[in-house]
């Protein structure tokens, strides 16, 4: 159990966050300078707030209230840095020895041969790290911040230098090692995919503060506002005004296109009639129709961008009003027949997959 | 005979303190300053090289004010029964202070070089700063600090204005090999003049074929990279 509040001033910028993480995998998600590496400092020690508070399994690391503020080397804070940060002149099993100082002989050589093992670098051992491919110094690390048993591990960016292959690999040993591991792994990402596939929850990081933290689901499925929107890759977004609620059915009319849409919100209780809302949808649940229909909107193909498995899409939405406005679309190749550029379509956004955001 | 050995004597314990010395105060301020950032960061950066951009009679005139009789050093040690000026211990002071901002400066830009995160990841990993230091960032700075004392060293075997203002030409007590080269030609001892030049010229190649010969050392101990 990790708890962290950490508020910082700097020159042009302002962290204020506030987090708690169980064991299990928790995703810090942000554009890059959002505060994200800071928060991973200030649980290590390696930045003081200003003011703030962490406990890391019901022992305080910090506390400005109480003036207490553990120093690095006693928080048992394991952290793996962006680009690893191996010691280059020590080999492999030396860099794994080194938080293992103080213990007996026999018991840091059964350690780091267990977590050799464990990370799959058995016969690394006598190579310096500059002998070693980026995936293998990726283990290093997380073995050597493993060693000395930490209450919880911090990764910076683990993933960011890696080719997709090998990340993808690297991504399934990181969920494997959580089962091993125990205490609460908090990793910094900047990919949608990689915190939602890694992550049981998710803290949407927006210039310095925390604008959403929650079990991943329900971060992606219903951003608490447009900015979570953006982030997690939700790129469609448009307002429009409530203009009926029946049960989960909910109207709502959108000025720009001079139309309205029916969405299935779960929430619909939350929101009233007039209630001026953000709707937001994927531009992978847009679906491309033959006709018109309900939800479905006469569109027009201004730009294409074709993919490996799939094509990226801009639309311009014919409509009678008079503002210019897009949508953006990813449409599997698996299904319909490519659309040329600036040819007539219709898009249908599916009630069930539109979301309602107050703002 | 003792034309030469004196000199070469007095100069080899010179260099040979002020080398241990220098390395020692060098390195300490360089690992401060390199990781300082207060708002007197330049002046006292400025202060640490002053003795190198100065000409060295202008360092010798500012010791002599602070070691000779009148002087707040001087007068302290006077009072413990200590003169400092024309003493050997004079060539040590001059010759320290002439080659610290060389070791200072060499020093700190290696020190400068290792990534701040993997000082930071030994911390994490429970070590204490004095273990930072000697197990990281002394290791991963060492060719910088290689380096930096052989400049020193250098530069304290050559050192020639500030010690004579300092500490004189004392035969066997403060004269130094450049000292005595300087006086031989004054008095017209070309012959002299050229063995003592000899002399230093072995001391450097000597040094330097013993540093080469201990990277190449190094070198080889390290292990090839793979493919």
């Amino acid at each position: 159990m990790l708890k962290i509040e950490a508020k910082k001033t700097l020159p042009g910028f302002n962290l204020d966050v506030r987090l708690t993480a169980d064991s299990g995998i928790l995703a810090i998600l942000g554009p890059s300078g959002s505060g994200k590496t800071m928060t991973l400092q200030s649980v290590a020690g390696l930045m003081k707030p200003d003011e703030g508070y962490v406990e890391v399994n019901g022992r305080v690391l910090f506390d400005s209230e109480n003036k207490i503020n553990l120093p690095v080397q006693k928080r048992k804070v394991g952290f793996v840095f962006q680009h690893y940060a191996l010691f280059p002149h020590l080999n492999v099993w030396d860099n794994i020895a080194y938080g293992l100082k103080d213990r007996p002989k026999e018991e840091i050589k059964a350690k780091i041969k267990q977590l050799l093992k464990t990370m799959n670098i058995d016969g690394l051992e006598g190579r310096y790290p500059r002998q070693l491919s980026a995936g293998q110094q990726q283990r290093v690390a997380i073995a050597r911040a493993l060693a000395p048993d930490p209450d919880v591990l911090l990764l910076d960016e683990p993933f960011s230098a890696l080719d997709p292959l090998l990340k993808e690999r690297l991504e399934l040993e990181l969920l494997d090692l959580q089962k091993v591991f125990g205490g609460s792994i908090l990793f910094v990402t900047h990919d949608l995919n990689e915190g939602y596939k890694l992550g049981s929850m998710v803290a949407v990081y927006h210039s310095g503060a925390i604008i959403q933290h929650d079990k991943k689901e329900n971060v992606f499925a219903h951003p608490a506002n447009r900015n979570v929107a953006k982030m997690t890759g939700m790129r469609n977004l448009i307002e429009g005004v409530i203009a009926g609620i029946n049960g989960e059915n909910v109207t709502v009319t959108i000025p720009s296109w001079a139309t309205s849409l029916r969405v299935v919100s779960q929430r619909a209780g939350d929101y009233y009639l007039n209630q001026e809302i953000i709707l937001g949808i994927r531009p992978e649940y847009i679906h491309i129709k033959e006709k018109q229909g309900e939800n479905v909107l006469p569109a027009q193909t201004i730009h294409k961008m074709e993919g490996i498995a799939s094509i990226n899409y801009r639309f311009h939405i014919n409509s009678d009003a008079s503002e210019k406005r897009y949508m953006e679309a990813v449409i599997s190749k698996s299904g319909v027949n490519p659309l040329p550029k600036d040819s007539d379509c219709y898009l249908y956004l599916h009630p069930e997959l539109l979301v309602i955001m107050a703002e | 005979m003792t034309d030469y050995l004196e000199p070469l004597l007095v100069s080899l314990k010179t260099v040979a303190v002020t080398t241990v010395l220098t390395f020692f105060l060098g390195i300490a301020a360089a690992r401060w300053m390199a990781r300082y950032s207060g708002k007197f960061k330049s002046l006292i950066d400025g202060l640490f090289i002053l003795p190198m951009v100065l000409p060295p009679t202008v360092v010798g005139y500012g010791l002599l004010l602070v070691f000779g009789v009148n002087g707040p050093i001087g007068k302290v040690l006077l009072a413990l029964g200590e003169k400092i000026v024309f003493s050997w211990e004079a060539t040590v002071i001059a010759a320290t202070v002439m080659a610290f901002p060389i070791m200072y400066m060499t020093a700190k830009g290696a020190f400068e070089q290792v990534e701040p995160n993997i000082e930071a990841a030994a911390r994490t990993l429970g070590a204490g700063e004095w273990r930072v230091f000697w197990t990281v960032t002394l290791p991963m700075a060492k060719a910088g600090v290689i380096a930096a004392t052989v400049l020193a060293f250098a530069r304290s075997l050559g050192e020639f204005g500030a010690t004579l203002m300092l500490a004189g030409n004392i035969a066997g007590k403060t004269q130094t090999i450049p000292i005595a080269i300087y006086f031989a030609i004054q008095a017209g001892d070309m012959d002299k003049a050229m063995v003592l030049c000899i002399i230093v010229l072995a001391i450097s190649f000597v040094s330097l074929a013993a540093i080469a010969y201990w990277k190449g050392m190094a070198a080889k101990m390290k292990p090839v990279k793979v493919s």
